[in-house]
């Protein structure tokens, strides 16, 4: 024993190691016990790198103007990424829910932005403001004013300061009076959310119903100019026709350009316009104007005016002038400037660039719409670009070009009961909120059925159907309410990118990937879809853990319940390589049977925000949600599948009262947490004593907020976002 | 040099010996290790962060750390008993409270380096290693913290030395290498599985939900295991605690492993009578 001998003396040196080694082990023991590991509260970050939850800050009223909505960081326990929440009511409304705890951990620390210094007021329209951006003060050391005449998009915002005088400076300006971090968050807050976009869905679609009928009243207008008999080119005889008249253009090709500076009604059944390869081939700039029968070809190529854009970069006016001018100065079938009340019905186009052209709030009602656009996508342009201008669109179809429907700035829109076909994206919406597409099909899109970029709020996207498509519902953004959709043999059923939002009643089937959880953080609600015949019913990118399930209601996984336990009894997780492979291969559930895996699973869900990269579905449905529409979207013969989301709905919204729904455990209603009946006047209306109960019993510091949870039940019963 | 402690010394520094030269106990650490990280590896819980790796680990924990516990101690006392050697060492002035003392502390160092070292490295693993999975948000480390995993460590020690000094003292009842294994193994059942049946079958039996914290506590994986929930997972929610009786707990555990070296004292003290007890209820079976 060279190295070892323990019989003989240690040497003085190895003596004072190991006892130095000893005290080392003893002192770090207790110091591991004596220290607090939360003690050390973390320093706000630039705001530029925190996970953005809340409020949207990419609407089009804060993008256009000069408005801000105060801002909150928040440091939860167990989540690693900094949270920030636009508007302080979006993270005070969090506090009173045990969703956020059990996903996030409780908050242990938490910042406001205070305006003492930043020059606040209000812009015209009411929303809050400040000269600069506001400094970072511990939530529970700040002073804010509620119930001042500021506001957010979304309604009521409250102003932070650090100082009791400038909170009250700003009351005495604006109203409201200044209270502290206690009173704020004891506050019931009227917070819109997905619900509230899915309850809107069907008034949108009745909202569309009378634009379209207002439209078709518009259009209906005596004749007074008839073409080869009154007039010898279309241009001319629009030229003679008087305002609110008919102009017949009799069947024939009439080879001319036109710009419509009256409002009538062109009506041309069986009648084409064939323009000359340059510039746009009808151009309207007088409100209500009506295309009725048309075919419309040979616009010109350009799709976008490289000249424009680059002259909107020098003045640098306004945020998206570039693209303003980019996308909305090329050449169309029919191009519409400042022309409100624009009604397109029965019309084809044949498009070199796009379709329809529609800028500066030429607000358009569009019904039975053709158009067919380049084979190739580089090629051509949008079927429909719509830039600030808000379009219904129903009954239409699109094929080829570049987007079936681009619109930008356009809130508001819908677009239902339209085909999209070999588009790059079907249907494409940046900064546009507040719409809703709906009841459409989507076939062979190269990039996507359904695109949402940046990040608006409130929009509907609702019972599509998307199939052979590299995927079909791809929508970030905000408060987003995607259900009903039917999503069959894409590469990607669809993703989880939008935030705060609601996916539920999808079908994925067949899909190379049924869903794809996008959002770092999650804050999405992602309950009763169905998973079947997908290669990987989903994946998650990185961030924490996501709990799909909405109280004990998840989602339905096909091999899910294979196996030996009682169905919908045991979690399921898509992302694990054993229970991922269960719908495809019965020798998995052995695999997932066994100690070491069950061992590993049993706690998996306790800490999710400590997690990483997965999705958990505690409580997996033993049958599909949508049976029907999951029977059709396999029939190979079957068209496209429609969603009776209309009726159901407003069945679910229909009857009984406020408790009772909440109380009742319907099956057929999203339970929980999610009021399907949630208005924008719901939440302010609901007892105090019902959403906030226990409030008063819980610890009172701002880095203590929220409802206690056991880790071992939040394995099992959690929630989630997603 | 003389007294109790001169006693305690020597033995250990034998026993101390004895391990070393014991390949076994370096095969079962690095298998531990592996067994250990591939827990982690596989559960994905130490990419993030201690709270997590401990979630991963805390159900398998505590099944091989009583495993290499027992294994540690099943031969500690029936070995030297069996080879004559235990009757010429009291030959000489070594009580058997030291040697039992003695033996069992060397044990129990023996444990810190065959569970602890791979804990500690599967720790540090994680410590070097734990990120977020994605750098373009601001993170920051919530409560998660090495100190976390530190605690996690004493108590699998506590619970580690808990069990070498019950198998110890199963050892010291054991009359053959056959009746040790026996016997160990029966004590590793009954401490993996038995406490928390009992308290399931009083649950069972109409005791009261509300002692659930006091008799969890009794066995030493309930203890554990209360322990673990209680001081590392616990942290990572809002404060309200109450799994275990954290005093209860510990006594529970310290108390376990007192118990296993007077059992043992008293048996290799008194115990002739006991194997002959023994043999006689062997030889009644035709063993």
């Amino acid at each position: 024993m060279a190295l070892f001998d323990p019989y003989g003396d240690p040497s003085r040196a190895l003596r004072i190691a190991l006892g130095a080694l000893l005290l080392v082990a003893v002192v770090a023991t207790a110091g591991a016990f004596a220290a607090d590991p939360e003690s050390a509260a973390p320093s706000p970050v630039a705001y530029d790198d925190v996970v953005e939850l809340g409020l949207s800050s990419e609407t089009d009223a804060l993008m256009a103007g000069s408005a801000r909505v105060p801002r909150t960081q928040v440091f939860y326990s167990q989540l690693q990424y900094v949270v920030g929440y636009n508007g302080v009511e979006s993270f005070a409304a969090t506090l009173g829910d045990g969703r956020t705890e059990r996903q996030f951990g409780y908050p242990i620390a938490a910042y406001v932005e205070t305006f003492d210094d930043a020059r606040p007021g209000t812009t015209e329209t009411g929303l809050f403001e400040s000269t600069f951006a506001g400094e970072w003060t511990p939530a529970a050391e700040a002073v804010y004013v509620v119930g001042s005449d500021a506001r957010s998009p979304a309604g009521e915002t409250v102003v932070p300061f650090r100082t009791r005088e400038a909170a009250e400076a700003f009351a005495a300006d604006h109203g409201g009076r200044a209270v502290d971090w206690e009173a704020v968050r004891s506050r019931s807050y009227d917070t819109d959310s997905a619900a509230t976009v899915r309850s809107m869905a069907p008034e949108r679609w009745d909202a569309a119903d009378e634009r379209i009928a207002a439209a078709e009243r518009r259009a209906d207008r005596p004749v007074s100019v008839v073409v080869g008999e009154d007039a010898p080119t279309v241009e001319a005889a629009v030229a003679a026709a008087p305002a609110n008249t008919t102009v017949v253009v009799p069947p024939g090709t009439y080879e001319e350009t036109l710009t419509v500076n009256e409002s009538v009604t062109i009506a041309g059944e069986g009648a084409r316009i064939s323009g000359d390869g340059e510039g746009s081939v009808i151009t309207v700039r007088a409100p209500d104007v009506a295309l009725t029968g048309l075919s419309v070809d040979g616009s010109g190529g350009q799709t976008r005016d490289p000249e424009a854009a680059r002259e909107g970069r020098e003045d640098g006016e306004v945020w998206d002038t570039n693209i303003q001018l980019g996308y909305g100065h090329g050449d169309a079938g029919i191009r519409a400037i400042d022309a409100p009340g624009l009604v397109v019905d029965d019309v084809t186009v044949e498009a070199n660039a796009s379709g329809l052209l529609l800028r500066e709030g030429s607000h358009a009602a569009i019904r039975d719409l053709r158009v067919d656009g380049a084979d190739e996508w580089q090629d051509g342009f949008m079927g429909i670009a719509g830039m600030q201008s808000r379009v219904t669109v129903t009954d239409s179809r699109f094929e080829g070009g570049r987007d079936g429907i681009y619109l930008h700035r356009a809130d508001g829109s819908v677009v239902r009961n339209s085909t999209f076909a070999d588009n790059r994206y079907g249907t494409h919406l940046m900064y546009t909120g507040d719409a809703l597409l709906a009841d459409n099909a989507f076939r062979n899109e190269l990039f996507a059925g359904i695109t949402v970029m940046t990040r608006p709020s409130g929009n509907a996207i609702v019972g599509n159907d998307v199939r052979n498509s590299s995927a079909g519902v791809q929508a970030s953004g905000t408060r987003a309410y995607i259900g009903y959709n039917t999503l069959v043999g894409n590469e990607l059923g669809f993703s989880t990118s939008s935030r705060g939002s609601l996916y539920e009643r999808n079908v994925a089937a067949d899909n190379e990937l049924g869903a794809r959880a996008t959002t770092v953080v999650p804050s999405s609600r992602v309950v009763a879809n169905d998973f079947v015949g997908n290669g990987e019913h989903a994946t998650a990118g990185a961030g924490a853990l996501r709990v799909w399930a909405d109280g004990d209601r998840g989602n339905y996984w096909e091999g899910a319940n294979v196996g030996t336990h009682q169905p919908g009894e045991r979690a399921y997780r898509p992302t694990s390589p054993v229970d991922g492979a269960l719908h495809r291969h019965v020798a998995a559930v052995a695999v997932r049977e066994s100690p070491a895996v069950a061992l590993l699973d049993r706690l998996r869900g306790t800490v999710p925000g400590a997690r990483s990269g997965s999705i958990i579905d505690p409580a997996p449905a033993t049958a599909p949600y949508s049976p029907d529409r999951l029977d059709a979207a396999l029939d190979p013969g079957a068209g496209p599948v429609h969603a009776d989301w209309r009726a159901e709905l407003d069945e679910r919204s229909g009857g009984g009262d406020e408790d009772a729904a909440m109380n009742a455990r319907d099956r057929n209603a999203t339970g929980g947490g999610i009021d399907p009946r949630a208005t924008r006047a719901g939440p302010a209306t609901r007892p105090i004593s019902a959403t906030r109960a226990g409030q008063a019993t819980r610890p009172t510091s701002a880095t203590r907020a929220g409802p206690a949870t056991r880790p071992t039940s939040a394995a099992t019963e959690g929630p989630g976002d997603a | 040099m003389t007294g109790p402690l001169t006693g305690v010394a020597t033995v250990f520094r034998r026993e101390l010996a004895t391990v070393v030269r014991t390949p076994g106990y370096g095969v079962l650490a690095v298998g531990l290790l592996a067994a250990v990280s591939g827990l982690l590896a596989a559960g994905g819980g130490g990419a993030t962060g201690f709270v997590p790796a401990v979630v991963d680990l805390l159900l398998p924990t505590e099944a091989l750390v009583p495993l290499a516990a027992v294994v540690l101690g099943y031969r500690a006392l029936l070995a030297d008993g069996a080879s004559g050697e235990l009757a010429v060492i009291r030959t000489y002035p070594v009580r058997v409270g030291e040697y039992v003392a003695g033996v069992l502390l060397a044990r129990t160092v023996a444990l810190v380096a065959v569970v602890g070292v791979p804990y500690a490295v599967v720790g540090v693993g994680v410590w070097l290693t734990a990120a977020p999975d994605t750098g373009i948000f601001a993170t920051h480390a919530g409560v998660d913290s090495p100190l976390l995993f530190l605690r996690f460590l004493a108590f699998v020690l506590l619970l580690g030395a808990a069990y070498v000094s019950l198998a110890a003292a199963v050892s010291a009842l054991a009359a053959s290498r056959r009746s040790a294994i026996a016997l160990g193994a029966l004590a590793l059942v009954a401490g993996v599985l038995g406490g928390d049946l009992l308290l399931l079958r009083s649950l069972g039996g109409g005791a009261s939900p509300a002692t659930i914290p006091g008799a969890l506590a009794l066995t030493p994986n309930g203890a554990f295991r209360g322990l673990v929930f209680e001081h590392v997972i616990g942290v990572a929610f809002a404060p309200e605690g109450g799994f275990v009786a954290t005093g209860r707990a510990v006594g529970s555990l310290v108390g376990w492993t007192l118990f296993g070296p007077v059992v043992a004292g008293a048996t290799l003290a008194y115990g002739r009578r006991v194997d002959a007890a023994l043999e006689r209820v062997r030889s009644g079976f035709g063993v």
